[in-house]
């Protein structure tokens, strides 16, 4: 047997967080499996072995958790993310009601009309801050509204949404600063996601009906509200940012999608694949498991890095380059693979779809201005992204 | 490897080989056949590579209640011989088979 290839990195410093692709494609040349001997943990860099990782439940189960700290695998035990099987699978059949194609068919002309306002009255000021005044509107207005927290739980989301991912990472300074965040987020949920508190009709109140009707634990109608409550705006906001930056420097890909706006589905995708909002998830391994000739023994945490699969040369031909007409790009890992797949997908490509055909109508040019990448754990984006367009 | 032909929405005929444990989704979209979205990349989310199977079905794996249920979300009609690609892995015994593909957009 070969040994596996060892690491001393630090996925979760301030330098590769700020430009992660050098250790990525370090790692990717290193092996299909290395142990990072900071974490304790494997990771698997490549394409085809995070997409296996990912299409293995049997083997690489999410019910310890999928976080890279035993702390967070503790705290948020039992929701959709980290759970298997038939448990797993219930969940997300009554979670994923509120955002199927169907379901979203109804929202459509009013997140489309509220893009179109939107971009209109940002484009007349020339310059804004595309990480805020532009991302964050639709899902702050309407997602956070549907979700039917209490108003001031629906304040807190945003906050809570980055503590929540930086504390997926390693415990290092920024995770364990968050974590007394993200404990008021986890009882916020237990106690105030609870029926006569939420906006009748909301997503998180559609829960205890499911749970009345049997089709979950009634002691998770609360708990899975932070399945909502976690995932639903900062991925969407960072991923838009990330566009805008995206489009910004490649200008010559934005004519393509002014030029034909039916690009902009395949378009969202390489924005996805090149820059990833969530970077990486892990999974536990409850038996061995071979990846080539390497061993991973069962007991073990895989870090799954989605980000360096989206980046592998083995898979992409020129892998750094942003090109909207990609072919095959729907085979990026950016809202996961298999089972977990992100449930929110559909909607989020209907919110940045919609901004996207609003601002092709409307802007030749993205110029940017000053810009600041947010530092998280889990997630990629800008904190501020200042853009002129004309 | 079996023979597939895609009608695409428009008409045209697309007869194209696929391997073994490929889906059909994925034999639309690596052979540049338009019609079929993916958005979701195969995780029976979008049903954006809803299909209908005209010929040759014989050796089809049975509907899953998650692909029944993505088909009942599906902005194109639904009919008793429809089904999404992704949720399609060809073996031999589809070789032939024909399928139209649905309006997705």
């Amino acid at each position: 047997m070969t040994d596996v290839p060892v690491s001393d990195v630090d996925l979760y410093c301030d330098g590769v967080l700020s430009d992660p692709y050098p250790t990525y494609r370090a790692l990717r040349d290193a092996g299909p499996v290395v142990w990072l001997e900071r974490l304790q943990m494997f990771v698997v860099a490549r394409y085809k072995e995070v997409k296996e990782a990912l299409a293995t439940p049997s083997v690489f189960i999410s019910g310890n958790g999928v976080m890279m700290n035993q702390a967070m695998n503790d705290t948020l035990k039992g929701i959709v993310l980290c759970s298997d099987g038939a448990e797993h699978s219930a969940m997300r059949r009554v979670i994923m009601k509120p955002v199927t194609p169907g379901a979203l068919r109804a929202m459509q002309e009013n997140i489309y009309s509220q893009a179109e306002w939107l971009v209109d009255r940002l484009v007349s000021k020339e310059t804004f801050d595309a990480a805020t005044d532009l991302a964050q509107y639709l899902p702050v207005t309407i997602v956070s509204n549907l979700v039917g927290l209490p108003e001031e739980g629906r304040e807190k989301m945003l906050e809570w949404a980055a503590a929540n991912f930086n504390c997926f990472g390693a415990l290092n300074d920024r995770a364990v600063s968050s974590f007394d965040t993200l404990k008021e987020m986890v009882s916020y949920a237990l106690t105030q996601c609870v029926r006569g508190k939420l906006k009748p009709g909301s997503w998180a109140e559609m829960l205890h009906d499911a749970a009345d009707r049997g089709d979950i634990p009634q002691e998770k109608a609360s708990l899975m509200a932070l399945d909502y409550m976690g995932p639903s705006l900062d991925t969407t906001i960072f991923a838009t940012s990330n566009a805008i930056w995206l489009f910004a420097t490649n200008p010559d890909q934005w004519d393509l999608v002014r030029e034909n706006p039916s690009l902009i589905p395949s378009a969202i995708n390489e924005v996805l694949r090149l820059e990833s909002p969530i970077q990486g998830f892990s999974r536990f391994a409850v038996k061995e498991h071979n990846f080539d000739d390497l061993t991973v023994p069962a007991a073990s945490r895989v870090v799954v890095l989605y980000a360096s699969g989206n980046r592998d040369e083995r898979k992409w031909d020129a892998p750094e380059r942003f090109d909207v007409r990609r072919p095959g790009v729907g085979e990026h890992l950016g809202f996961g693979h298999g089972e977990h797949a992100c449930i929110g997908m559909n909607l989020a490509r209907m919110e940045i779809t919609s901004l996207l055909a609003a601002l092709a109508k409307r802007v030749t040019r993205f110029r940017l201005g000053e810009s600041k990448r947010t530092l998280n754990n889990t997630l990629r984006g800008f904190e501020r992204l200042e853009v002129t367009v004309n | 490897m079996p023979n597939v032909t895609y009608i695409a929405p428009d008409g045209t005929l697309f007869d194209v080989e696929l391997r073994i444990g490929q889906s059909l989704m994925e034999g639309a979209t690596r052979n540049g056949i338009p019609g079929i979205l993916a958005e979701c990349g195969g995780a029976c989310m979008c049903a954006t590579c809803h299909i209908y199977v005209e010929r040759g079905g014989d050796w089809l794996s049975p509907i899953t209640e998650a692909e029944n249920e993505m088909l009942n979300e599906s902005a194109a009609e639904r009919r008793v011989n429809s089904r999404l690609g992704c949720q399609i892995r060809m073996v031999e015994g589809l070789d032939g088979l024909v399928v139209r593909i649905a309006d997705n957009h």
